[in-house]
């Protein structure tokens, strides 16, 4: 018997190693994390805010934006360190690894306009000049005169066709319900947020 | 000195049954069955290129310019996944596989077990990525986890293309005509196994709720690079460097071990992209100790590599095939090293979360994977096709992507390095926006480099096409 001359031998041994490997050191440690209960004070998402998220993944929002906070004093303008509880209705998972615009764990309470957001999210530049963020104007519609019940915009005029005004599509509103529903509950004592 | 005087019995002999007889055998035979299969597979992996560095390139401007191309299925979250994601599984993949598909049978010394399962296999491929990147740019993903962003419909394309390669190498390998299995084909064949694992534990979904799909997700984009494009790569090297230079690998043990090392360390290091996260922090401890284990395989690739060509200086200026091997190599032991000092806390605090470790990416990705298999293309298909590319194409190829590439990661590393000394530093956020401008400019101008570097790449490659079906039967009609 001898990796050189067995192919049988070798390619099993390299298999099952890299299997056994894999069940120890992520799928066993996912299983554990999987079940840890939601942080005390976490709501589930609201059926519009969920929708709001199917639309944040769609576009790709978190190749920019991480939805996690470090114990580390620079992220303390972005809330408190995010707990393992903070992430038991998060599926997909979606803490990111790249900081191209702020980290969003707790922009629901950082910012709680949802008029903002709505400006935001139609031209980021129309609020923060140097922002890099697209535009996601087919969000919106842009009409002569709002219809009833529509959520107008309220737009600057440099950043929207002369007489028109823009209206918010039900999945703009859904997005922004999203980015209000992101709140990390406040934590009474230093805990990892698991357990009650 | 050592290894003029005393003669090193084990590899001495592993070298004299597999190598040596090996190089004479691959070049005295020309098979034209299998050269048409392989320029399939790399004329699909250089169309794939083309289309996967240009929304690269898109993807670059918009950091400048946010308003341009601003369409629906051009906006910057959906094309960034086109990008990486064409560019791994279209290029790096359908080149990788093309390239095996000729040294796995060639380092057996025999013929592959089946060429039409090799072509099914393209097919499969090439569906999902096409597939894949439609639905992408429709805004379908598989929840933005980076690099598994195919839906799981185009996974079983994915797992079903991998299951054919592995059936059609191991029986190749089984069927061998010499004692030994080469260690180019451990590499390879192992790859194949692994990432069939991996893809399968990446798209199971009954252990990835919240924090656990974190776990899966650090473990999975790590080892969709560190247990396929490297080992895979570096088996490639393994076959090709001898063959090119004619002489044996320097050391044959010193590959053995890279192999086993390489398993054991790169499979358990995956939360190292998950630093200060709130996974568990042993966990992350583990990858930090083992990211530095790391280093043990990737030195022993990269310093075997080097003793093997050492000396060839003269013969580089004369090549087309070493100079991007040279690239490739020396980018193999840099990148990998920077990957494991950027593994540690203290780095964590600077620079996680910023273009740094873009850079970083592109630094493994392109100077050291897409570098060694230029190598391996330029080195082989000459001498399967007797044509050679343009001698002033393929020296504009290289420099463009060798000029852009130290460009791109040069002002990635720096304005990600900004970007973190802003943010120890508690200035506003977007501050940091505000100082990568620069930055970002001048990675467009060397991902521009580089982009004018495949379209020269896709033209010698066509230059080196094999000849026409017809054209091979009758001249082979001829010779019988």
């Amino acid at each position: 018997m001898n990796f050189h001359t067995n192919p049988r031998l070798l390619y099993l041994t390299s298999l099952l190693i890299f299997v056994a490997l894999s069940l120890a050191i992520a799928i066993y440690p996912a299983i554990e994390a999987s079940k840890v209960p939601p942080a005390p004070g976490l709501e589930p998402l609201s059926p519009s805010a969920q929708r709001g998220r199917e639309i944040y993944v769609a576009e790709g929002c978190s190749y920019c934006h991480t939805q996690q906070v470090r114990p580390l004093p620079q992220d303390q303008i972005f809330g408190r360190p995010s707990a393992p509880g903070d992430f038991a209705y998060s599926t997909p998972q979606l803490l990111g690894t790249e900081r191209t615009g702020p980290d969003l764990a707790n922009v629901g309470n950082r910012q709680p306009s949802s008029t903002w957001h709505l400006i935001h999210l139609y031209n980021p530049r129309a609020v923060v000049r140097e922002s890099i963020m697209p535009a996601y104007w087919w969000y919106f519609q842009r009409k002569d005169q709002a219809g009833p019940g529509e959520v107008v915009v309220p737009v600057p005029d440099a950043w929207k066709p002369k007489g028109k005004v823009v209206v918010a599509t039900p999945d703009a509103l859904a997005l922004v319900d999203y980015l209000l529903a992101l709140k990390q509950p406040a934590v009474s004592a230093p805990s990892t947020g698991a357990g009650k | 000195m050592a290894r003029q005087t005393v003669r090193r019995a084990p590899e001495a002999d592993l070298y004299k049954q597999s190598v040596a007889r090996l190089i004479t055998e691959t070049s005295a035979r020309e098979d034209p069955v299998l050269t048409r299969i392989l320029f399939q597979y790399l004329g699909w992996a250089a169309f794939w290129l083309v289309v996967g560095t240009l929304a690269g390139g898109i993807v670059a401007l918009k950091f400048r310019f946010p308003d341009f191309l601003d369409l629906p299925f051009l906006s910057f979250g959906r094309l960034r996944a086109i990008h990486t994601n064409t560019v791994f599984w279209g290029w790096t993949s359908l080149a990788m596989m093309g390239l095996a598909l000729y040294a796995v049978p060639r380092a057996s010394k025999t013929e592959l077990y089946s060429v039409k399962l090799a072509k099914i296999a393209l097919w499969l491929w090439n569906v999902m990525v096409l597939m894949g990147t439609l639905a992408l740019a429709s805004g379908i993903n598989n929840g933005n986890q980076e690099y598994r962003e195919y839906v799981w419909p185009l996974a079983l394309l994915f797992a079903a293309s991998l299951l054919l390669h592995v059936i059609n190498f191991y029986n190749t390998i089984a069927r061998r005509k010499m004692k030994e299995i080469y260690i180019s084909n451990w590499y390879i064949l192992s790859a194949f196994l692994w990432t069939l694992v991996l893809a399968t534990i990446a798209y199971l979904p009954w252990y990835q709720r919240g924090l656990g799909q974190t776990i899966i997700q650090g473990y999975y984009m790590h080892q969709g690079v560190g247990m396929w494009f490297t080992p895979t790569v570096v088996g490639l090297t393994y076959y090709f460097l001898p063959l090119f230079l004619n002489r044996p690998i320097y050391s044959y043990a010193l590959g053995v071990l890279g192999f086993w090392t390489q398993l054991v360390f790169y499979t358990i290091i995956g939360t190292h992209h998950f630093i200060f996260s709130p996974i568990p922090w042993l966990l992350q401890t583990i990858a930090i100790v083992f990211s530095v284990g790391m280093m043990v395989p990737v030195w022993a690739g990269t310093g075997n590599f080097l003793l093997t060509m050492k000396g060839i200086g003269g013969l580089i200026r004369r090549s087309y095939s070493l100079p991007f091997i040279l690239v490739g190599v020396i980018s193999y032991g840099l990148a990998s090293t920077q990957g494991t000092l950027e593994a540690f806390r203290t780095a964590n605090l600077t620079w996680h979360f910023t273009n740094f470790t873009v850079g970083h990416a592109h630094f493994t990705m392109y100077g050291f994977v897409a570098f060694l298999i230029w190598g391996g293309i330029y080195g082989l298909l000459p001498r399967l096709t007797g044509k050679e590319p343009p001698v002033k194409a393929v020296g504009v190829h290289f420099w463009m992507s060798t000029v852009g590439m130290a460009i791109y990661v040069a002002s990635l590393s720096v304005g990600g390095t900004l970007q973190g000394l802003l943010w120890s530093a508690q200035k506003p956020f977007l501050e940091s926006v505000v100082a990568m401008a620069p930055h970002w400019l001048w990675r467009a101008v060397g991902g521009m480099l580089m982009i004018l570097g495949h379209l020269v790449f896709a033209y010698n490659l066509y230059h080196m096409r094999p000849a026409a079906r017809s054209t091979v039967e009758a001249r082979s009609g001829r010779e019988q």
